[in-house]
């Protein structure tokens, strides 16, 4: 496994860079104990990891924490080895396609839309678009699909500096979380930090985050609502994902829903979408189930679903635990059509297990590996060329790559590392061109826009693409009324502050 | 005064006499001038460190004094850290909330655990099965609390929050002082070696005395006429409002707690701090508490995938080679006695 | 009524051979030995890996599980003389080491296997009453708890093996003095109980994903399934504990949902400690007075 060994170095894959990083082995920092009486075993460990670089060098720091080790490593590594990816490709000298286009709106986004979205498909008018890159280029519009999203970004690193990735390893340990993301923050003082799987993870780095005043992404697909300064949200949340495939499964198999959801708070909230946007839909969730995350058998589930007789189940079931809710409701005959919002594009459930226990599975996602475009395929190639032992390359994976790309774009575009400016000139309304499709980073919300496909599974549970909206924005937080160019705030917001989802609940 | 000084250099832990004393207080020195070389991010760290030390004092007392192995100094912890989130950010207002927090967190731990030590201890549990009770409330506690997501869980202005934990919990204010940074850092080196000092006072004195009894021989400490059941919940309580005192530290070090920090893996870790450092001397359990709070720290922030590994094989390799604990057996061993450190008479060897 | 009835009925016997399954290891090792085994989840771990392994190279599943309880108690051995023995009598040291091996073997599957190991696909189909239906496989696996179980009592009742292990339990020293190796028993017991928990390692590994920690989803409902039972009768004792408990979580689960049927299992466990300190196998020693007047 010689791409985990990569794993154990700061400087990550760096060293293949023409801009070498820094020497890591500064002087490391002596403790207060040393030299203590009688307790000389404390300098064992006493050693802090330090890493003080040559003040010529300075190398623009991207924090990076993921769980490598411990039960979400399996999300974890992916997310590790994307964010080597892209900073890899930033040092060799690579961007991805894109910049600030103005309002985001789907004419505006038009050029950079791989496939022609509907209102505008056939031969339009020959029209002069001002490129990202500033070169003029006539396209019929919106048909302009860039194949290659890779494009060269003028000097290798970033700023004349070499991008160099600390990553640590939060071993799904929320306390360890906290200490590595202070350190992150005040000790190696990184230009960005880029960090969380689970929303607890998030939760209880977002205070420091704010203390602190760091510049923050996080790229997972989420339960939404965290409207926050200096939080960069870009992973897809409920209204892009939710409302898509609940539409899809109402047409295709029914209105009658049973939901079956992990009891805590991505499963209770994404849930609440669900039931409020049942009528909305024109159908109805007949039956509700919250396993805690504790519960590995599910032989009274499976009999309560059976016993309401839905059209389809929807399946929000998180973690090690709770995947076995597949096999086992399989293996008890119950064969009903599925929807999520987690399954497959995260922890590649369609391969790891044996079908047909995620068949007829069906989710709205912005990412899979299986995506046919040739700019997926081709983001796909290098990233198994670069780790070729790899398992999947998910969801989450390419959200971390996207924005560390964006991060670099946005530094180079206003000239600086300063945190406050980079936020800002983030904030300018930026498309940029990911293997998903264009993304719109929306600045009143922080959130983005998404290309969502919605994945089915066959019998062999191999994938394939349904339906597909190139562009759904981020609503919700839009919907409240957050606007954090203007209003400043630090909170999550949840259903239950939006009168609609009372309405139905 | 004389009396309970005498007391404090009783045979009962490692190190007595004047160059042992010395050199705590000057350790003792070095720690409260650490902030003078130490940024507040290095500070705040070290504060972390040292906040797990009450804890597993309370577990060295109840298990290396007492012979009571508990498995669940973290519920106690947990209820704590989020009885202190629930008061003071519902007090947020008034001048002394945090401290009245801090005082009803302390009670809800130690009343807590009066209740559940009384189901255990006056139930006569074989001695193998309390363990695995406490871990089994830490486990119920740390379910429940995770089930609490939904907005309904709250307690006045405070949210539980579910697997998310609570956050934005107020830090600890006395008067025109805020405890965070440096004076937080203070504040913990000093609740640690207050816990220290009352402690090893306590295990001197004559109900330190009647619980090692109880430890060697049950039979033989009742036939003497003393209530076994009584002093073993004593020495519960007494233990989780010790883990209470790092639950408060702790919650105010993070602003945050969640359901795991009572999880199975967190459940662990006290009885582990306690074991390799050597559960019957209470210097032994603080020193080992430090440096594997630290060991962990330093190992998975430079980002090695193997830092359990490295932990696991180091716990096998203590319990093989160093059975009573790796500083205890340093500090007993012959080397040292040499230096002329007064001689620690130890225990017999005794059933566990 | 019919189908509700074998449903319900259903529910209850995959309760109970799930928290027999996952207690089946440690009921030897605990009840005989008194280790507290931490690393039995990661035991079972390895007789999923163990059977996914051969599987997956063309060894029928059967075949695969035997192997797998060969592979593990092999392991238990090779573990018990290297490390475990040193720990006789001393249980809490025993407790620590465990639960470092528990690390280092689930880290150490993480590092060495990947993230994740190929399924078994569940053998068997699924048998329909009424809009109800059920897993053929987990029926198989109820009838496996209640013969494996069977088989247990039978060995430490019926053989010669037996015999002398509970001897050695109940004073080893004299066991010693009447010729019986124990050193030898002690080995041969603890790799018993590690074989145990990689075969109910490697029966349940169709249910669930194979992973690096999915020991960590058995540890709970084993130690609570052997605390409940009591070390009166430790086999006898398991038996009553899981029908128990799964008595309890069934109608809970059915009528209130899978939160409180799992939170009915923790409070009753607590319950019944309180009531009777010694176990559920207690109570047929407190019964037989009474039956006998």
């Amino acid at each position: 496994m010689s791409d985990l060994e990569n794993v154990s170095t700061d400087s990550g894959i760096a060293s293949d860079g023409a801009q070498a990083v820094g020497a890591s082995a500064g002087p490391t920092r002596r403790s207060l104990i040393q030299g203590a009486a009688g307790l000389a075993a404390a300098s064992v460990v006493l050693a802090h990891p330090a890493i003080v670089r040559a003040a010529t060098e300075s190398p623009v720091k991207i924090g990076f924490i993921e769980d490598e080790s411990g039960n979400l490593s399996i999300y974890g590594i992916q997310k590790l080895h994307a964010a080597q990816l892209a900073v890899h490709e930033i040092n060799d000298g690579f961007t991805l396609a894109g910049g600030p286009v103005g309002s985001g709106s789907l004419g505006t986004m038009g050029i950079y839309t791989p496939t022609p979205p509907t209102l505008t498909s056939g031969p339009g008018p020959k029209l002069t678009i001002v490129d990202d890159g500033g070169e003029p280029s006539a396209h019929a519009i919106v048909t302009a699909d860039p194949e290659e999203i890779l494009i060269p970004s003028g000097e290798k690193g970033l700023l004349g500096r070499p991008v160099d990735l600390l990553s640590s390893d939060g071993q799904s340990n929320n306390t360890l979380w906290q200490q590595l993301a202070r350190r992150m923050i005040q000790q190696d003082k990184v230009d960005v930090l880029v960090a969380g799987f689970a929303s607890a993870e998030r939760e209880a780095i977002r205070p420091i985050v704010d203390q602190r005043k760091q510049l923050y992404f996080y790229t997972n697909q989420y339960e939404g609502g965290v409207a926050d300064s200096y939080t960069f949200c870009t992973g897809a949340v409920c209204e892009q994902q939710v409302i898509p495939v609940m539409q899809y499964m109402v047409e295709k198999f029914g209105p009658k829903i049973f939901t079956i959801a992990a009891n805590y708070n991505f499963g209770q909230l994404t849930a609440a979408w669900v039931r409020s946007f049942a009528p909305v839909l024109k159908a109805k969730v007949i039956g509700e189930e919250f396993p805690p995350l504790e519960v590995s058998e599910f032989s009274s589930v499976i009999a309560k679903v059976q016993a309401a007789k839905p059209d389809w189940v929807m399946t929000l079931l998180v973690g090690q635990n709770q995947s076995n809710y597949y096999p086992q409701a399989a293996a008890a005959g119950l064969h009903l059509p599925m929807a999520s919002t987690v399954n497959m594009a995260q922890g590649y459930e369609h391969k790891r297990f044996t079908p047909p226990s995620l068949a007829n599975m069906h989710n709205a996602v912005n990412y899979m590996q299986e995506i046919p475009t040739k700019r997926n395929q081709d983001f796909v190639a290098r990233f198994y060329k670069m780790f070729p032992n790899d398992p999947y390359l998910g969801q989450m994976a390419q959200n971390t790559y996207f924005s560390i790309h964006l991060y670099a774009k946005a530094a180079r575009l206003i000239g600086t590392t300063d945190q406050e400016k980079v936020r800002r000139t983030l904030e300018a309304g930026w498309a940029i061109e990911a293997p998903e499709g264009t993304v719109f980073l929306e600045p009143a919300t922080h959130h983005a826009s998404h290309y969502i496909r919605l994945a089915a599974t066959d019998e062999k549970q191999q994938i394939s693409f349904v339906r597909e909206w190139p562009m759904i924005e981020a609503w919700w937080l839009q919907r409240l009324g957050v606007n954090l160019v203007r209003h400043p705030e630090y909170k999550q917001y949840t259903p239950q502050e939006d009168p609609f989802f009372k309405m139905f609940s | 005064m004389m009396r309970t000084l005498r007391l404090l250099n009783g045979a009962h832990d490692l190190g007595q006499g004047r160059v042992f004393w010395s050199g705590l207080a000057l350790l003792a020195v070095a720690f409260l001038a650490y902030p003078v070389v130490a940024s507040s991010f290095t500070a705040t760290n070290v504060a972390y460190y040292l906040l797990n030390i009450p804890m597993a004092l309370g577990l060295s007392l109840l298990w290396g004094y007492g012979g009571v192995l508990s498995f669940g100094q973290v519920a106690f912890y947990g209820i704590a850290g989020y009885s202190y989130g629930i008061v003071a950010g519902n007090l947020q207002e008034f001048a002394w909330g945090t401290v009245a927090a801090a005082i009803t967190a302390l009670l809800a731990a130690g009343l807590s655990a009066a209740a559940f030590g009384y189901f255990v201890f006056y139930a006569r549990v074989a001695a193998w099965i309390v363990p695995i009770l406490t871990l089994v409330l830490a486990l119920l506690l740390a379910t429940f609390l995770g089930l609490t997501a939904g907005y309904q869980w709250r307690v006045g202005d405070v949210q539980l929050g579910g697997y998310n934990g609570m956050t934005g919990i107020p830090a600890l204010q006395i008067g025109g002082v805020t405890f965070q940074d440096y004076a937080f850092f203070y504040l913990v080196v000093l609740v640690v070696a207050a816990c220290y000092i009352a402690l090893r006072v306590w295990v001197n004195a004559h109900r330190g005395q009647v619980l090692m009894a109880i430890r060697e021989d049950v039979l033989r400490t009742e036939l003497l006429g003393y209530d076994v059941r009584l002093e073993q919940l004593r020495a519960f309580v007494i233990a989780s409002v010790l883990a209470g005192v790092s639950g408060v530290l702790y919650v105010q070090w993070g602003n945050y707690i969640t359901p795991s920090a009572i999880g199975l893996q967190q459940a662990a870790l006290p009885v582990i701090w306690v074991a390799v450092g050597g559960r019957d001397s209470l210097l032994a359990v603080a020193i080992a508490t430090f440096l594997l709070n630290q060991l962990t720290y330093v190992l998975s922030s430079s980002g090695n995938q193997s830092a359990l590994v490295i932990v696991g094989g180091l716990l096998v390799a203590v319990m093989m080679f160093a059975p009573e604990g790796i500083i205890v057996g340093v500090g007993r061993a012959r080397w040292l006695r040499a230096l002329k450190v007064r001689r620690w008479s130890a225990h017999p060897g005794h059933g566990e | 009524m019919l189908p509700e009835l074998t449903s319900i009925l259903y529910q209850f016997g995959t309760n109970a051979a799930f928290l027999l399954l996952s207690a089946l290891g440690l009921i030897v090792i605990l009840g005989m030995m008194n280790i507290i085994n931490l690393a039995h989840g990661e035991f079972m771990m390895l007789g999923a890996y163990a059977a996914s392994f051969v599987v997956h190279r063309g060894m029928p599943f059967p075949l695969a599980v035997i192997m797998a309880f060969f592979a593990t108690a092999l392991f238990g051995i090779v573990l018990e003389r290297l490390v475990i023995r040193r720990f006789y009598g001393r249980e809490l040291g025993a407790l620590v080491t465990t639960w470092g091996i528990s690390l280092i073997l689930a880290q150490g599957a993480l590092l060495l296997f990947g993230p994740y190991m190929p399924p078994i696909p569940i053998p068997g189909g699924a048998v329909s009453v009424g809009v109800f239906s059920f897993s053929v496989y987990w029926l198989i696996l109820i009838g496996i708890s209640v013969v494996l179980v069977a088989g247990l009592a039978l060995v430490y009742r019926a053989t010669r093996f037996g015999l002398q292990a509970r001897a050695t339990m109940q004073n080893p020293i004299i066991a010693r003095s009447l010729g019986i190796r124990t050193g030898q028993i002690y080995m041969l017991t603890f790799g018993l109980g590690a074989g145990l928990a990689g075969l109910s390692g490697a029966l349940l590994a169709p249910t669930t994903s194979i992973a690096p920690y999915m020991g960590q989803q058995f540890v709970a409902p084993a130690f609570i399934t052997v605390v409940v039972g009591g070390g009166a009768n430790v086999i006898a004792g398991a038996v009553g504990s899981s029908a128990f408990l799964s008595l309890i979580e069934t109608p809970v689960s059915l009528t209130l949902g899978t939160f409180y049927g799992t939170m009915a299992l923790l409070v009753m466990a607590l319950m019944v400690i309180r009531v009777l300190p010694a176990g559920i196998s207690s109570l047929g020693a407190r019964l037989r007075p009474i039956v006998a007047r």
